[in-house]
């Protein structure tokens, strides 16, 4: 005896077994996640993922197939003649050929199986025939993408037996009706045929229930044979993420070299700065005091009577002027390096602070000293960010905060001010908060910017201990 | 010798525009206007139309040589306006542009050159009245990197220094005043060295300039 309830929250089912009275209660979520299954089981053969997946085995076999045959015709030769030139230069064809193929298994698994894999670093050989010799043989890529072939073809062999061969036992099965004839019963292929061998069915020899029987097997196969499919295509993908993707060392080796190139313009920059502010300031400074000088010179040497108030003025001129190009280029030179560096940032940091229009705080907790480029780099941060928030922030308080974490080094500066600050409100890209994180990420360093309109503005600097 | 000669000035540096302004009007000369930017010296050339114009060849906005471009652009506007260009450094290249087309009325010197006043306020007289002024140091460069070093090594020192000056933009009676010898001696000297270096003679200052300056620079 049995009943059951269909409601909003689920099955719930009374029956009467084994003398006691038992309710199984299954959940609307449960059901759903059944329903779910039997819906993605059912709907697997008939969608497109399957036949494109079946689709890229045989097609990408086929690729294989030419790209392996491509290499035994030139590594064979190649390896067998490479201490002399010509087998070097069949060597480094065969792994420009290999880059090549690469290429194409990239196309094939983006148009068919949805695997977007990034080209690599585009092939830049070095000029004349060596260094082409030289870069295709140390091509990683060509390397790569080679072995990524030679590994293809025991995953084939694989797949072939595994998935491909039941794709084909429900094709023969579903079709022995047509083709069979006087033939017993359908061959079986791979894993069946090793599982069920020697013949796998035997329920009779003929009539209806045979042919049905035969029919179902089919069916059963065919749902059976997207997974299988897809688990080989899987470890495809597995394959390619690993041989085709971009290099990652050669990835890191192009951060790097942009890192580099950063660097390279920051202090070309730097330099353009200095000469800058030496051209606008302190020549100019010492052309006006040459200049008054030249002009009070030849008021004394003039004949006549002498104008001694004139003569006086220009001399205080240029001695005013004299003065301001020492501040000047004192100034300048502090900011080439700042003396107070030498002896600690802590130094320095006060110095600073103390300096800063605004009223600010210090807190230096450093248990040991960075390197000198760390500093420095800390140093003109804090230089900088003080800077900002005496122009831009309308302030009343600011701090700066260095401490030691492990082998950070953490630089927070803090204002009141009215906040909104954002790399681009600051100028161009030398200069300002964008300049700052050029500099930081130089040494793998990071730079984060908290700035609500309204305030308060809180730059945060990490850098680490040693560069 | 400097009344009436009325100068606008073109410095983005304020103390060095500031101390030209007095300077040059404690000689005598007529300040027509004294701006920091290439844009305002056009306008006011525009406006007040001066006889020449002392311009520095790095000024705003991108401070590379915008004070040559509009120096050029002005001239071909006003043919008969001086251009004086001032500058911190010398570039053989901008002496040539300047001088490309012709040398009436044109100067370039360092801005060093303010220091011994006399020599500038000669100079700046020089280009106002369609003279010539060209830095010592241009010439040298000149001097130095020309291929036509065998020629040259026909002169004799003397020879060499009346050229040099020559080459600046000075008369004969002012390499006379320089180099403490007559004005016929000079005038030999001038000749040897047209003779020598096979120059075609000319009797006003700047196209001698110019002739020299083409030897130099072929």
């Amino acid at each position: 005896m049995m009943q059951a309830d269909v409601d909003d929250s689920g099955v719930r089912v009374q029956l009467h077994f084994g003398g006691k009275d038992r309710v199984i209660v299954v959940s609307e979520a449960r059901l759903e996640q059944g329903r779910r299954f039997a819906r993605t089981v059912l709907h697997e053969p008939f969608g497109r993922r399957a036949w494109l997946e079946l689709l890229y085995f045989v097609a990408g076999g086929l690729l294989t197939a030419l790209a392996v045959a491509f290499l035994a015709l030139t590594m064979v030769p190649g390896v067998g003649l490479f201490i002399t030139f010509i087998g070097a230069v069949i060597m480094a064809a065969s792994v420009r050929g290999a880059r090549g193929f690469g290429r194409y298994h990239r196309a094939l698994a983006r148009a068919l199986i949805n695997e977007d894999i990034d080209e690599p670093e585009p092939f830049n050989p070095k000029p004349g025939l060596f260094g082409w010799l030289q870069s295709s043989l140390r091509d990683r890529a060509g390397w790569r993408s080679m072995a990524y072939s030679l590994l293809k073809v025991p995953l084939l062999i694989f797949g072939t037996w595994f998935a491909l061969s039941v794709w084909l036992d429900a094709f023969f099965c579903l079709t022995f009706r047509v083709w069979g004839g006087g033939a017993p019963e359908p061959r079986g292929f791979g894993i069946f045929q090793n599982l069920f061998s020697p013949g796998y069915l035997s329920v009779g020899r003929t009539g209806f229930f045979h042919g049905l029987f035969i029919f179902i097997t089919g069916v059963l196969f065919l749902f059976i044979a997207p997974w299988t499919m897809r688990a080989v295509v899987y470890l495809d993908r597995w394959l390619i993420s690993l041989l085709l993707s971009p290099d990652p060392l050669t990835a890191r080796l192009r951060s790097l070299e942009h890192a580099r190139a950063k660097t390279v313009d920051a202090s070309v920059a730097t330099l353009r700065r200095i000469e800058r502010d030496l051209h606008d300031g302190t020549q100019a400074q010492l052309v006006a005091l040459a200049m008054r000088l030249g002009q009070a010179k030849e008021k004394l040497a003039e004949g006549g009577e002498l104008d001694v108030e004139q003569v006086r003025r220009l001399v205080d001129d240029a001695h005013q002027g004299a003065k301001d190009a020492i501040v000047e280029l004192r100034d300048l030179a502090r900011g080439i390096h700042p003396p107070a560096l030498d002896t600690g940032l802590e130094g320095a940091l006060a110095t600073l602070a103390a300096r800063n229009t605004v009223p600010t705080e210090l807190d230096v907790d450093v248990r040991e000293r960075p390197t000198t480029a760390i500093e420095a780099i800390a140093y003109f941060c804090a230089a900088e960010l003080l800077a900002n928030v005496a122009q831009h922030a309308h302030a009343s308080r600011a701090s700066i905060r260095c401490s030691q974490h492990g082998q950070w080094l953490r630089l927070v500066v803090r204002d009141d001010g009215r906040g909104g600050a954002h790399p681009s409100a600051f100028g161009s890209s030398s200069s300002g908060l964008t300049g700052l994180n050029d500099r930081v990420r130089t040494v793998d360093g990071h730079l984060g910017i908290t700035s609500p309109s309204g305030g308060p503005t809180v730059v945060t600097v990490d850098l680490p201990m040693h560069a | 010798m400097t009344d009436n000669i009325r100068v606008a000035i073109a410095e983005d540096s304020a103390i060095l525009r500031d101390g030209l302004v007095q300077l040059l009007s404690d000689r005598g000369f007529e300040i027509t206007d004294a701006v920091s930017d290439p844009e305002a010296l056009r306008s006011s050339v525009e406006r007040a139309l001066p006889d020449v114009a002392v311009v520095d060849i790095r000024m705003p906005p991108t401070f590379t040589d915008e004070g040559l471009r509009t120096a050029l652009e002005l001239r071909r506007r006003h043919p008969r306006l001086g251009i004086l260009l001032f500058s911190q450094y010398i570039e053989t290249r901008y002496a040539a542009e300047l001088l490309s087309e012709d040398a009436a009325g044109i100067g370039y010197l360092l801005k060093d050159r303010v220091a011994d006043v006399s020599d500038f306020v000669e100079a700046l007289v020089r280009v106002a009245s369609g003279g010539t002024a060209l830095d010592p140091e241009v010439v040298t460069q000149l001097l130095g990197a020309s291929r036509r070093s065998d020629s040259l090594s026909s002169l004799s020192v003397r020879e060499r220094e009346v050229l040099s000056l020559m080459a600046e933009g000075r008369s004969n009676a002012a390499i006379a005043t320089a180099l403490v010898i007559s004005e016929g001696a000079v005038e030999k000297h001038v000749a040897n060295i047209f003779t020598k270096l096979d120059l075609p003679v000319s009797e006003a200052d700047h196209r001698r300039v110019l002739a020299v300056l083409r030897f130099l620079d072929s």
